[in-house]
């Protein structure tokens, strides 16, 4: 097995031996580069976590843990995020990410966010994941590199890892990866059986769409009653400089966004249509498009020339072939 | 008081004529034309040859040449056969009688006595040469002198017997003088059996030639390889030309005193000796014309260049239409030949203009229907036309197409007009299809080749005997094409073919001390172009079987050209007629079938197998493509029409149906294997379509919630299709795959009892608005708006682009009834080289119909083999770099709106010259934008590699074309490459086939044998249909993997059920410094830190690491499991 340094950078190297499989026979070695997880913004459980990159993209909950078993026993592993997940999680939480866009801004600007109750909140996350449509997948590909956050017991552990890490170079053995120290049955299969169950979870029972349906469209239609309830009491509530903001539903307004484009367009049909009516009217407009013809006449002669020149350089165009 | 004046004069300024004159040429956008006139002047000057250096010392040859003549000595005449073997004996060289040679005891006799004249004729001395023709040759006439010459040596040969010994002996001469400094050889004068010349190739330049074969081919060398040729003739005017007239007979003897033969006119004999003596007259005619016409000389270049990209040459197997023909004939246009005596061009055009008013000219003229007279003709020309086409040149009693055929001559004729149609067409790039392209080769002209063995059937030919100086396969060649044209131009129940083109094989140069090589066993070549409409016709009705007289007669014809075939028949209103009735099927088999029979008949040819091979059909063949899958594809579309009424019936919807369009390939006659409706055991693979409803205020104004609505309605529609339809229908809503929640999220499955199944998708209008009102939205984040706009595309792909795409497809695949069969090998095409996985199947669908609206230089393709052909030959020449494709699919496309593409291509090419983005460039007169069908979700589809791709393999492919002809074996298109691949898995087929069927009720885990019962009945599966397939399980690997590995490999791979797929490791991942987001696997690089001390390597502690490709490798084999059987690394 090749032997390659112990750390790059700030990162820590752990090589990990991948067994051979009937399809392809060699032996391989992944690397996953650890550190000490310090993200930008600090959290209360940097201390106890490390951060991967390069894992490998069939990871799962349980493979990691089978690896950090491997390194320092069992009972160290709490839990890990992949960087998809948190991607996932920060576009789920968007707020408005089910209301109406026009309310939704509506409430940022007026700061009715503050104003929502701890219990409310873990109510609405509730309802969210009722919302939520099945996943058609027994289990997701990471992408080829990417990183992950693994979430340890406690400080020591995460120190305990990086040292066994430093060993395991030392000593040339490696922890494999998957293989026997992953638990029966936990990890659904890849393969065949990987895209039948996709086949099959891509047509849920009707009934469970139909819930899952229901219970956003009450979700959203409370949000647009109380983003419409937010508004009426905008219109009536003068800000704190004393401004009142204009919302929809005013009287002069129009009713939706759609109408009012309608208007728009015919306000500018109209213009057009007078536009036209006052054209080639004026001697001097008659001649200035003549001479506007004859300009655009001599440009179009110069890109020919151009076109010409370009295809001259490109040898070949010109030679008629054998 | 002035202000009156003032504009008296504005109006007349305003009347100007050159003002008006521009603004008219404005209003007609002639700016295509005048690229015209700049391409083609560019054109004359990169083909010009630089006499001086290409030609070097040729001049000094053609004076040795003429030194070493002069010095011959003359002898008195001697009886020839005495002649001829004393040269044999002396010299060693053959003297080049024609056939038949004169008899051994024949009293003729021949002398020698210094030429009369000598003389530099040709393209030569009218410098008219273009670099890129076939040979250049300097061509040097020597007029026999009149004294050894007898006025009735016109007859029987007898002229030519003592020309072939004069040359006999000038090249006996030649060889003592210029033996050693190259080779002397014997040719036929433009493949004309009667005429031999000799050749001088100087040996300096045939080295060269043989060195640099190719380079000399890209213009780089100066000096040509040209060589000289000596050409005896006869003094002008020497032989009575009104003994020579069309219709003399003037070989008699050695036709074993037949009477009838005798009086059989000689006509390319007489024209033959006729033009011996004409080579100074048209010299001095052609001088006189240059001299007339500036623009002669280029215009006769340009002609060059347009015959010779389309296989016409001066050789009688060229068609006997060549450069010196085109020349004679523009220059008696413009002399004023007609009969009315002014000239039909005018002197002043220019070279363009004269081109162009040629080819009008030619597109209307079919010599071999009417003779083409200039000056008084004589009204017995007329007679004439069934032995050839005839162009008279009065003044010089000439036929100036006494080398064509009438097959040559509508050939010629029809490229005339294809010509004339493209340089009739404003939109069209007229230059490149004129010019540049080679329109010649007869897998991209014909529908059908034939080939004729001539070693079987010239015993039939011969019953007539040798008449014709041209030899027996030529008279063959014009029975088969007589036979062949009664056969097809039958005028009552239309022309079942356009063309019928013979290609007869070509003569080739022979050594001084030969005879000439007979081509006995070189086959005829026949090429068929159908007329589409008509060559299927299975049924023909010849005659009606009346009683008058006339009817009868005319019966009487028909059955004695058709023989047993013909048949009466009873059809409705009570006619009784002649009929034929053919058992093939497609338009290739009737045609196959037909000269099959008709020249066994006449000729009987074909009797023993092998006698007529037929090529033309194998591409058709490859894929199995029958006329049959017409009727499944109907079946499907009318399967369709049944699901749409359906939907339409379902009273309970909230909203009224507005249309429901279909967007699948299955559904426009153009997926590869028609769709298969009935029961099956796999999963059936619905086809897409999409639905829209009345506008509506109702949809909720957030795109999440819009999605939402839309499983909400999905659900319902299938539901009530369900009750509606009872038993007969089953529904699945199925969720798409999709990353964001304001995508499409899901889709409704309707499986048919009867094996149809239909996938739908909603259409919502407020979607759109949205969606645009995001893009343009400025406050939003750069990524959002990035977001929004693919989706937007994604939107407008689906529902606007798509239906409207499957809408003008079909229209087009049945206006063109080849359409369909080429699409679905082209498709084929590209999935045997793996490409399909990178292209959309709507942009091979447009570049095909490309072929077929813009056929140019040609017309439509009718058959699927000259149709895919041309699209190779299209593919290879595309270029996309530069050039949009564009396809007007309703013929009208605006000039402007061509100019705006263009302009918005050059635009993206100046925003991302990398071609990053943007790669081809397809626009539609629906889709001017130009990315919808090769930009998928922000990529460009396909990138920049694999389009480079694409096009090398459609260059090749093309090469193999023309190299091979019409013998290629067309599978050898089809055969893919493994090698040039990193890596290739290969899939398990079980365990694919597996992945197919997916049950509601079982879980997939288990493995299948273990979990089904001993007992058929006893399984809960058995009479259970399979889910319908997401997607085709391959696909979906694929797409996974491309996914996670869009770094470091590029896969290719064919059809979705095909089983090995290739990959290419991206040349641009290679080491590099560590960092956090690393595009894929890599692994450190060992020892590289020791290396560090190496001065100045970058301050960045960060080591090197590397593409982990093994890890990798095994990633890929994990995720596979079971489907990857084995992974084959290149080089391992």
């Amino acid at each position: 097995m090749p032997s390659g340094p112990a750390t790059i950078g700030e990162f820590s190297v752990l090589p990990v031996s991948i067994p051979p499989l009937p399809s392809f026979l060699q032996n391989a070695t992944h690397y996953l580069y650890v550190r000490r997880n310090a993200p930008k913004i600090p959290t209360a459980n940097d201390s106890r976590s490390l951060f991967l990159t390069n894992i490998p993209v069939d990871s799962t909950e349980a493979h990691l843990r089978a690896l950090v078993a491997s390194l320092v026993g069992a009972g160290r592993f709490e839990s890990v995020t992949f960087a998809d997940e948190r991607r996932d999680a920060l576009a789920q939480s968007t707020p408005d990410a089910a209301q109406p866009a026009q309310a939704g801004r509506a409430l940022q600007a007026h700061g009715a966010k503050k104003r929502k109750r701890e219990d409310e909140e873990a109510g609405r996350a509730q309802e969210g994941a009722a919302a939520r449509l099945p996943s058609t997948w027994t289990r997701p590909l990471r992408r080829s590199g990417s990183t992950a956050v693994v979430l340890l017991a406690d400080d020591r552990s995460a120190a305990q890892v990086l040292k066994a890490i430093a060993k395991a170079n030392r000593t040339r053995r490696y922890p494999a990866w998957g293989g026997d120290a992953l638990p029966d049955g936990r990890v659904p299969p890849l393969g065949s059986v990987w895209l039948r169950a996709h086949n099959r979870l891509s047509y849920p029972d009707r009934d469970a769409l139909q819930a899952s349906i229901d219970a956003f469209s009450a979700l959203f239609a409370r949000r647009e009653q109380e983003a419409a309830e937010t508004a009426k009491r905008m219109r009536h509530e003068p800000d704190a400089d004393g401004f009142v903001t204009v919302t929809r539903g005013g009287r002069n307004a129009p009713a939706s966004r759609n109408e009012a484009e309608d208007a728009r367009r015919k306000m500018l049909e109209r213009q057009d249509k007078k536009k036209e009516e006052l054209t080639n009217f004026y001697r001097f407009q008659l001649r200035e498009r003549k001479k506007e013809e004859q300009v655009e006449l001599l440009k179009r002669f110069d890109e020919d020339r151009r076109k010409l020149g370009a295809m001259r350089e490109k040898r070949g165009k010109f030679v008629p072939e054998a | 008081m002035d202000a009156a004046p003032a504009k008296r004069r504005k109006i007349g300024h305003a009347q100007d004529g050159a003002e008006r004159a521009l603004e008219s040429a404005a209003l007609t956008g002639f700016s295509r034309s005048r690229a015209f006139v700049l391409e083609a002047e560019e054109l004359l000057d990169s083909v010009r040859v630089d006499y001086e250096a290409a030609f070097a010392g040729a001049d000094g040859l053609l004076h040795r040449v003429k030194g070493a003549i002069e010095a011959i000595k003359p002898h008195e005449s001697l009886p020839v056969a005495e002649a001829a073997a004393k040269l044999e004996k002396k010299h060693k060289v053959k003297v080049p009688f024609p056939d038949p040679p004169p008899p051994e005891n024949s009293h003729y006799k021949v002398a020698f006595a210094k030429p009369a004249q000598f003389n530099v004729v040709g393209s030569y001395v009218s410098k008219t040469m273009v670099k890129t023709q076939k040979d250049h040759s300097v061509d040097m006439v020597i007029v026999m002198p009149e004294e050894i010459l007898q006025e009735k040596d016109y007859l029987d040969l007898r002229y030519f017997y003592k020309r072939a010994y004069y040359l006999a002996v000038v090249a006996s001469a030649l060889r003592k003088e210029l033996g050693k400094e190259g080779q002397l050889a014997y040719e036929y004068l433009n493949g004309n059996p009667l005429c031999p010349v000799l050749t001088f190739q100087p040996k300096a330049l045939q080295k060269a030639a043989d060195n640099a074969g190719d380079k000399e081919q890209s213009g780089e060398k100066a000096t040509l390889d040209y060589r000289i040729r000596i050409i005896p003739c006869a003094p002008d005017a020497f032989f009575p030309k009104a003994k020579l007239h069309l219709g003399a007979s003037l070989v008699r003897k050695g036709l074993n005193a037949d009477a009838n033969a005798a009086s059989a006119p000689t006509s390319f004999y007489n024209s033959a000796l006729v033009a011996e003596g004409s080579f100074l007259p048209y010299l001095r005619l052609l001088r006189q014309t240059e001299k007339k016409c500036r623009s002669f000389k280029n215009a006769c270049m340009l002609g060059r260049i347009w015959l010779q990209q389309r296989g016409f040459g001066g050789d009688i197997s060229e068609g006997g239409f060549g450069h010196f023909e085109w020349a004679v004939l523009l220059a008696l246009l413009l002399q004023g030949g007609d009969n009315k005596g002014h000239a039909a061009l005018s002197a002043s055009l220019s070279a363009t203009q004269l081109f162009k008013a040629f080819i009008q000219y030619l597109s209307v003229t079919d010599f071999s229907e009417k003779p083409c007279v200039f000056g008084p003709g004589t009204p017995e020309l007329d007679d004439h036309i069934g032995s050839g086409p005839i162009i008279w040149d009065s003044a010089r009693q000439l036929n100036i197409a006494y080398k064509m055929g009438p097959w040559s001559a509508v050939m010629l004729c029809q490229h005339a007009k294809w010509t004339r149609k493209v340089l009739a067409n404003p939109a069209a790039d007229q230059f490149h299809p004129t010019f540049i392209l080679k329109a010649g080769l007869p897998s991209h002209n014909f529908d059908l080749v034939a080939r004729l063995n001539h070693d079987a059937s010239s015993a039939a030919a011969a019953d007539n005997g040798a008449a014709d100086a041209r030899g027996r396969l030529w008279q063959l060649s014009s029975k088969v094409y007589r036979v062949l044209r009664r056969a097809f131009f039958d005028e009552e129940t239309g022309h079942r073919a356009r063309v019928i083109h013979i290609n007869t094989p070509a003569s080739s140069p022979w050594p001084l001390a030969e005879r000439p090589k007979q081509h006995e066993s070189a086959a005829l070549e026949i090429g068929i172009l159908f007329d589409p409409v008509n060559m299927a016709r299975t049924v023909d009705r010849g005659p009606t079987a009346g009683p008058s007289a006339e009817e009868q007669d005319e019966c009487e014809q028909f059955r004695k050209f058709w023989g047993d075939k013909s048949e009466l028949r009873r059809f409705e209103r009570d006619t009784i007629r002649e009929t034929l009735i053919w058992s093939s099927t497609t338009a290739f088999e009737v045609c196959e079938e037909m000269m099959h029979y008709i020249l066994g008949l006449h000729l009987r040819i074909g009797q023993v197998d092998g006698d007529i091979s037929v090529y033309g059909n194998e591409l058709p063949a490859l894929l199995s493509l029958s006329p049959s899958d017409t009727a499944v594809f109907n079946v499907a579309k009318k399967a369709f029409s049944t699901f749409e009424r359906d939907v339409r019936n379902l009273d309970d919807l909230p909203l009224r149906v507005r249309q429901l369009a279909p967007i699948c390939a299955e559904l426009r006659h153009a997926s590869v294997k028609p769709p298969v409706l009935g029961p099956s055991k796999v999963g059936p693979r619905p086809m897409e379509c999409v639905i829209s409803f009345e506008a509506s205020g109702k949809w909720p104004e957030s795109l999440i919630a819009i999605q939402r609505t839309k499983i909400a309605f999905l659900l319902m529609i299938g539901s009530l299709l369900e009750k509606s339809k009872g038993g007969e229908v089953k529904t699945h809503v199925g969720l798409e795959d999709a990353k964001l929640e304001t995508e499409n999220l899901a889709f409704l499955d309707v499986v048919y009892e009867s094996g149809a199944s239909f996938r739908l998708r909603i259409h919502s209008d407020l979607e759109e608005t949205l969606l645009e009102r995001q893009v343009k939205d400025k406050t939003q984040e750069q990524y959002l708006r990035q977001q929004a706009t693919t989706s937007l595309a994604a939107f407008r792909r689906l529902h606007t682009n798509l239906p409207l795409h499957n809408q003008y497809i079909s229209t087009c695949a049945t206006r063109f009834a080849a359409l369909s069969p080429t699409i679905r090998l082209a498709k084929h095409w590209f999935n045997a080289h793996k490409l399909s996985y990178h292209f959309t199947e709507e942009f091979i669908e447009l570049a095909v119909l490309r072929v077929f609206l813009s056929p140019y230089p040609w017309d439509a393709p009718s058959s699927a083999n000259t149709g895919f052909m041309r699209t190779l030959l299209f593919l290879a020449h595309w270029d996309w770099r530069t050039e949009p494709l564009i396809v007007d699919t309703g013929g009208d496309m605006p000039a402007a709106d061509r100019i705006a593409i263009t302009t918005r291509l050059d635009a993206w090419r100046k925003i991302d010259p990398s071609m990053h983005h943007t790669v081809l460039f397809v626009a539609t007169a629906q889709e001017p934008s130009g990315v919808a069908w090769t930009t998928v979700g922000g990529h460009a589809k396909p990138s920049k590699v694999v389009a480079a791709r694409m096009t090398s393999l459609a260059k090749s492919a093309s090469r193999v074309v023309r190299e091979q002809g019409v013998e290629l074996d067309c599978r050898r298109l089809f055969v893919p490459s493994l090698k040039d691949y990193d890596v290739v898995l290969h899939l398990n087929s079980k365990a694919m086939k597996s992945a197919l069927k997916t049950y509601a009720t079982v879980d997939p885990a288990e493995p299948e044998a273990a979990s089904r019962p001993k007992f058929k009945n006893l399984d809960e599966r058995t009479g259970q249909v399979p889910l319908p397939l997401v997607q085709h399980p391959s696909e979906m690997f694929l797409d996974h993997l491309s996914e996670a590995y869009s770094g470091p490999l590029v896969f290719f791979r064919g059809a979705a059920d095909e089983n090995t797929i290739g990959a290419i490791w991206n040349p641009q991942m290679q080491r590099r410094a560590f960092r956090i987001n690393l595009p894929t696997s890599y692994k450190p690089v060992a020892g590289q830190k020791r290396s560090r001390d190496d001065e100045d390597s970058d301050d960045e502690e960060a080591g090197l690491v590397d593409v982990n490709k093994e890890a990798i490798l095994a990633e890929i084999a994990r995720i596979g499991a079971d489907l990857v059987e084995r992974i084959e690394v290149k080089g391992a």
